[in-house]
């Protein structure tokens, strides 16, 4: 058991290394200097002036000493828990903006990965090998799975928001409040979170349903499933034995399909100008705020590289196979 | 089965919850605690794109909405539709002699601690030009000495007097506390974020900040209230920093912003559609022109560094396509000049009829064979005249929506007069690149704003020296001693002398319309449409006229006074 | 099977089992099924009679044709004012105008084409690395083997679209072709981990010991003995990765980091929002781009489960 988890986290570390690297490579060999973006942000027209500014940035972002010290500094900060300044919001530091907006992601994605990923489960278990449901409901998933994250968080805006004019789009909460406890400001916040978590859930409660259902299909051709069938057990029995040996690759599933998710969840921030991560990214790029950027990058690998592990244990804990081999 | 259920419940719960709040929200905003009144609230948009991150005033790049203007205050106001200086901090000031200026502050006149406003903070803010990055420094070297007189005068000594960028400096530039400002270094005053608790002299102070909105609290013993008799009416000023101007759109509609200074496409139709929604003309433009957008050329590379080219480009644009299928009528056709409307009475007629640039194929066509540019090779487009061919590249930002959809007009239109023009959107910040350092054949540009003097434009177009990076004049790197000449001696003309301003001017134009080192071609509007659900009394073309902005460097331009002509909306039943 | 007891999430050694490696599909989330039988005759019989198969089919057919045979009638420049500005659809204008006066049918057809390129270049690349990568891998064993793996799981675990984000944000200036070429280079991983397994157990059958006994080269044996068997699987992974390609881009082109010239599907949507169609009620703007992509995409992944039941004798309607 501790070898199987500590090759785990050897991949995990090794994982993580790659992706800080690649991110400290990536903005610094393309175009866009943030130096000169801070110091055109000054409007300065007298070349003295910009000079000083020049030095003063280039100092600030460490960017006057050697390329391998850059990286080797960009580590050392890194696991002080420091990200640098961001350009966007300058001069606030990167993890405190981005601490700021991680509430409103997780908020999001939580509830919407946990009941897609649930509910999709049980009606696709549900429908598998029930001829009339399954042909009705089946291409509805696949529509939904089909379906753009932004499309249909527009059209959701659109429909419920523009025409019905049932939620408000737009926004975290509305633009007359602060953040409070009190009833005002909760209710607020739940009305704009619906939409967004409701566009997110649909996409991903397709491909849910339809995963399940192919998975119980074939545990219900399975060799077992027919031998139990044979032997008399009733069929309420076999399903039940099948939704179970199925859930298990969904489980798997949820740790690869992370990767997409995130993607998703980072459109329909944008479309919702919803203030977590996703809408973070969008402003990074428009600002050329390449701290910002890579702060959030990081912030995402770390999330789905502990969201994998934590799986992982699922996986061990729910699977009484994988404990007796490692056991043994 | 029964789990099923559950979730279903759940999911409904939600849902109701969600629609009761919604069902609250739409009776019309119930102000609790926590929450700014809705009636009391001026919500603004448009003029902050990114966080809220200082409240700085020698930021001019960055500060918050309102820094100078609602917390910091200049010593004059420039009023650019009625073209005059209006005393503001300042009582009345004078050029004692030639080289001599002195400027007066009102009497009485207080910060927000209740430290007393003096010459002494007058002369401070001046002095502080020579730290190098303060961004008057270039004006400040030609200052000798700046002295507090008495209690309430500032004498200024220039070795070499600048009239236009003085005139400019003291509506422009806000006067800031001596006594908590003195001391701090450089770094500090360039780099301070200056958020806590600010002191200024404004109908305004600090009241949060927060990633997507800036709060601004009335500040109640405001000086102006008595000596200007102004009472702003809003208690809160909200500006929200919003990610598009889509997004700022849906909020107007929904009457959640009264102001918003964001390009808006499709107003026109809006303004006409029961939204209660209002600009400054009630037809097309509809908007102010606030800057003029030029086709800038890079006129160190070859056919662009011929004059004979550039006027032929010139005749082949068809702006009014841009005007009217791009921004829907929203904005202007440019004068061949560029200068903007509020200068009209500086164009020379004589001059514009005999040399100005029209849309016209066929003379662009002419002109181009004329100059020795013909189409050697067949392809339908004129080579160089050594034979080799022109393959021209127009760069405007990527997501600069607007620009992107006339650059490709422009291309469209050269093409048919027969220049090779393609329209490219690379990255914003490689087109900065690009323009800084002089390496794109065309761009779009509109760096200057209406001011009090057209010397800022012709600065802009005519600026010497080029230097390697050219940061905010003269992209397209011109150069021209003649004309810088004739721009430097008419900083050198006072403010009063038309006369004088206008033949410096009538000679630019001349210069101008011959070389075309620039081509304007059509004034961006000064965004503006406001919601009557709140507030009315905007400003307009028939009733207040006041330029409708929050933008940074408009308080100044009068647009601190339309605080003080809001009226609330009739309560509706 | 026994191998799964060691390792359920396949760091080391892959499972086999027809559920779980339909999970190693999951990129597009649980669409694939698994399994290695090899192409039968039969197969077109069953082809021929499957509804979901032809229905997916036929549709993808007309958008291809649309994309195909549309812009000869539209003309070269869809993005050319040539209506009255924000025209709802009509006879003279099928899917109505922009703002501008642009023919949205046109770019519509146009964006068809965009969006098929997109899909196949990138599927293509990241079919042919996944596969190579992942044969190798699975056949060569080894130390190759540990570090192809350990490769494939850390760029598995990336997230895609912000990986994507950033290198895209980055380019100076984009292309339909980078655009593809990005999407695919990034998109192997879950294909080389899926032909990595499925290497595995075929590696270990009879008729490629026969092979490898009669001396033919790694080569031969890979693409003569192994992968002629997987070709229904490769197949249908083919589809998910199109459908894959053809999401991502759509994303990539709605947040404004599309090819900076042409039209395609996201840019449209992408246009649509940035000049307020929804605001403005032009609802003819932003529903025909994503509608198409839905539709297409959708087609495809009915169209692989109407594949799976005709190579999959278990799944068959009977």
């Amino acid at each position: 058991m501790g070898r199987y988890f500590g090759r785990k986290l050897g991949i995990y570390v090794l994982t993580f290394f790659v992706a800080v690297t690649i991110n400290w490579i990536i903005p610094r060999f393309m175009p866009g200097d943030p130096v000169r973006t801070m110091v055109s942000r000054a409007g300065l027209q007298d070349p003295a002036g910009v000079a000083a500014m020049r030095e003063y940035y280039t100092n600030l972002f460490g960017f006057d000493l050697p390329i391998w010290q850059q990286y080797l500094n960009f580590w050392g900060e890194l696991l002080q828990g420091n990200f640098g300044t961001s350009l966007w919001a300058y001069p606030q530091p990167v993890g405190s903006i981005i601490l700021a907006a991680v509430p409103y992601t997780l908020g999001l994605l939580l509830p919407a990965i946990l009941l897609s990923w649930w509910a999709g489960n049980k009606f696709g278990a549900y429908a598998a090998r029930k001829k009339v449901l399954d042909n009705t409901v089946l291409p509805v998933w696949y529509v939904l799975t089909a379906t753009p994250y932004m499309w249909l968080a527009i059209l959701l805006a659109w429909a419920l928001g523009k025409v019905a004019g049932i939620f408000p789009v737009g926004r975290s909460f509305s633009a007359s409040l602060q953040p409070e406890w009190s009833w005002l400001f909760i209710n607020d916040l739940i009305s704009h979170w619906f939409l967004p978590f409701l566009s997110l859930f649909l996409v991903m409660f397709g491909g849910w349903a339809i995963g399940m259902r192919n998975l119980v299909i074939y545990e219900l051709e399975a060799d077992y499933a027919n031998y139990l069938g044979a032997l008399g057990a009733p069929q309420r029995l076999v399903r039940r034995y099948a939704f179970r040996n199925a859930l298990l690759p969904q489980v798997t599933g949820l740790a690869l399909q992370l990767g997409v998710i995130v993607g998703g969840q980072i459109v329909t921030e944008i479309v919702f100008d919803y203030r977590g991560l996703g809408y973070l990214v969008l402003q990074a790029i428009n600002a050329n705020d390449l701290f910002l950027l890579q702060g959030i990058f990081l912030f995402i690998v770390i999330g789905v590289l502990v969201a994998n592990f934590i799986i992982d244990i699922v996986y061990v804990l729910v699977d009484p196979r994988t404990r007796v081999g490692m056991s043994a | 089965m029964r789990k099923r259920n559950r979730f279903l419940v759940l999911l409904a719960a939600v849902g109701l919850v969600a629609t009761a709040c919604t069902g609250a929200e739409g009776d019309g905003a119930s102000a609790g605690s926590g929450s700014y009144p809705r009636n009391q609230t001026l919500f603004t948009s448009g003029s902050q794109w990114g966080v809220p991150s200082n409240a700085n005033p020698f930021r001019q790049g960055d500060y918050a909405t309102g820094t100078v203007g609602l917390l910091y205050e200049t010593l004059f106001l420039f009023d650019p539709l009625g073209s005059k200086y209006e005393p503001w901090l300042a009582e009345k000031d004078e050029w004692v002699d030639d080289k001599t200026y002195q400027v007066t502050l009102r009497e009485g006149l207080k910060w927000s601690d209740d430290e007393p406003i003096t010459a002494e903070d007058v002369a401070f803010t001046i002095n502080l030009g020579k730290m190098k990055t303060v961004p008057y420094n270039p004006l400040y070297s030609s200052i000798e000495s700046v002295e507090a007189v008495d209690e309430l005068t500032t004498k200024v000594t220039f070795s070499e007097p600048h009239y236009q960028q003085w005139a400019n400096w003291v509506y422009f530039n806000p006067i800031v506390p001596k006594h908590l400002w003195d001391g701090r270094s450089e770094k500090d005053i360039m780099q301070g974020a200056n958020f806590d608790k600010p002191v200024g002299s404004g109908p305004y102070l600090v009241e949060a900040h927060d990633q997507d909105r800036m709060v601004w609290k009335k500040n109640e013993n405001w000086w102006g209230k008595d000596k200007l008799d102004l009472d702003m009416k809003p208690t809160y000023i909200v500006d929200l920093v919003n990610s598009s101007n889509e997004a700022a759109l849906g909020q107007v509609l929904q009457g959640e912003i009264d102001l918003s200074n964001n390009f808006l496409p499709g107003i026109a139709s809006l303004v006409k559609g029961g939204y209660k929604l209002e600009t400054y003309y009630k037809d097309a433009p509809y908007m102010l022109a606030a800057n003029t957008t030029w086709l800038v050329p890079n006129t160190t590379k070859a056919p662009l560094n011929d004059p004979a080219f550039r006027r032929a480009l010139a005749f082949s644009v068809d702006t009014d396509k841009i005007v009217n299928s791009v921004y829907n009528n929203i904005v202007q056709k440019a004068d061949p000049t560029g200068l903007l409307p509020i200068w009209d009475k500086y164009i020379d007629k004589g001059v514009v009829d005999e040399l100005g640039p029209t849309y016209d194929t066929g003379e662009a066509k002419t002109l181009l064979s004329q100059a020795g540019y013909r189409d050697t090779n067949g392809d339908g487009f004129v080579e160089n005249k050594d034979g080799s061919p022109i393959s021209l590249k127009l760069a405007t930002p990527s997501g600069w929506t607007d620009w992107n959809e006339a650059g490709r007009v422009i291309a469209d239109s050269a093409k048919a007069a027969g220049i090779q023009l393609t329209a490219e959107t690379p990255a914003a910040e490689v087109v900065q690149d690009q323009r800084e350092s002089g390496q794109f054949d065309l761009i779009l540009n509109n760096d200057r704003q209406m001011d009090d003097t057209p010397w800022r434009y012709y600065e802009y177009i005519f600026g010497l020296p080029v230097l390697e990076n050219q940061t905010t004049i003269n992209y397209g790197r011109y150069e021209n001693q003649q004309a810088w000449d004739l721009v430097t001696q008419l900083d050198g003309t006072k403010v009063d002398d038309q006369a004088g301003m206008s033949a410096l001017m009538s000679q630019l134009q001349r210069i101008q319309l011959t070389e075309e080192p620039v081509i304007p071609l059509w004034y961006n509007g000064l965004w503006a449409q406001y919601s009557n659900a709140v507030w009315t009394n905007w400003p307009s073309a028939d009733g207040g006229q006041i330029v409708p902005t929050m933008w940074r460097g408009y308080p100044q331009k009068g647009a601190i006074k339309m605080l003080a002509e809001l009226k609330p909306a009739p309560e509706e039943q | 099977m026994t191998q799964q007891n060691t390792d359920p999430v396949g760091a080391d050694v892959e499972p086999t089992p027809v559920g779980a490696a339909t999970s190693e599909v999951a990129t597009v989330p649980g669409v694939a099924t698994v399994h290695t039988a090899p192409v039968r005759r039969e197969a077109l019989y069953f082809a021929r009679r499957n509804k979901k198969l032809l229905g997916g089919l036929a549709v993808v057919l007309v958008f291809l044709l649309l994309g195909l045979l549309g812009p000869l009638f539209t003309g070269d420049d869809p993005l050319a004012y040539v209506g009255p500005p924000s025209a709802s659809p009509s006879g003279e204008w099928l899917f109505g105008t922009t703002t501008f006066g642009q023919d949205v049918f046109a770019q519509f057809v146009h964006g068809l084409r965009a969006t098929f390129f997109v899909g196949v270049v990138a599927a293509l690349i990241s079919g042919v690395l996944g596969m190579v990568i992942g044969f190798t891998s699975g056949y060569r064993g080894g130390l190759l083997d540990e570090i192809l793996n350990m490769v494939t799981n850390i760029v598995l675990v990336l997230p895609v679209l912000a990986v994507l984000m950033v290198v895209v944000a980055y380019l100076e200036v984009r292309s339909l072709t980078s655009q593809a070429i990005i999407i695919g280079l990034y998109n192997w991983p879950w294909v080389a981990r899926a032909v990595r397994a499925q290497t595995l157990s075929l590696r270990a059958r009879e008729f490629v010991d026969l092979a490898k006994l009669s001396g033919a080269p790694v080569h031969r044996i890979i693409f003569r003995e192994i992968a002629p068997n997987m070709a229904s699987y490769l197949f249908m992974v083919f589809i998910l990765l199109f459908g894959g390609a053809v999401l991502f881009a759509a994303t990539l082109d709605f947040i404004g980091l599309g090819p900076t010239d042409g039209t395609s599907l996201g840019l449209m949507l992408n246009q649509a929002k940035q000049w307020s169609a929804m605001n403005l009620g032009l609802w003819w703007w932003f529903i025909p781009p994503g509608l198409g992509i839905t539709v297409i995409v959708s087609a495809m992944y009915i169209m692989n489960v109407g594949l799976d039941e005709v190579f999959n004798p278990k799944l068959r309607e009977s």
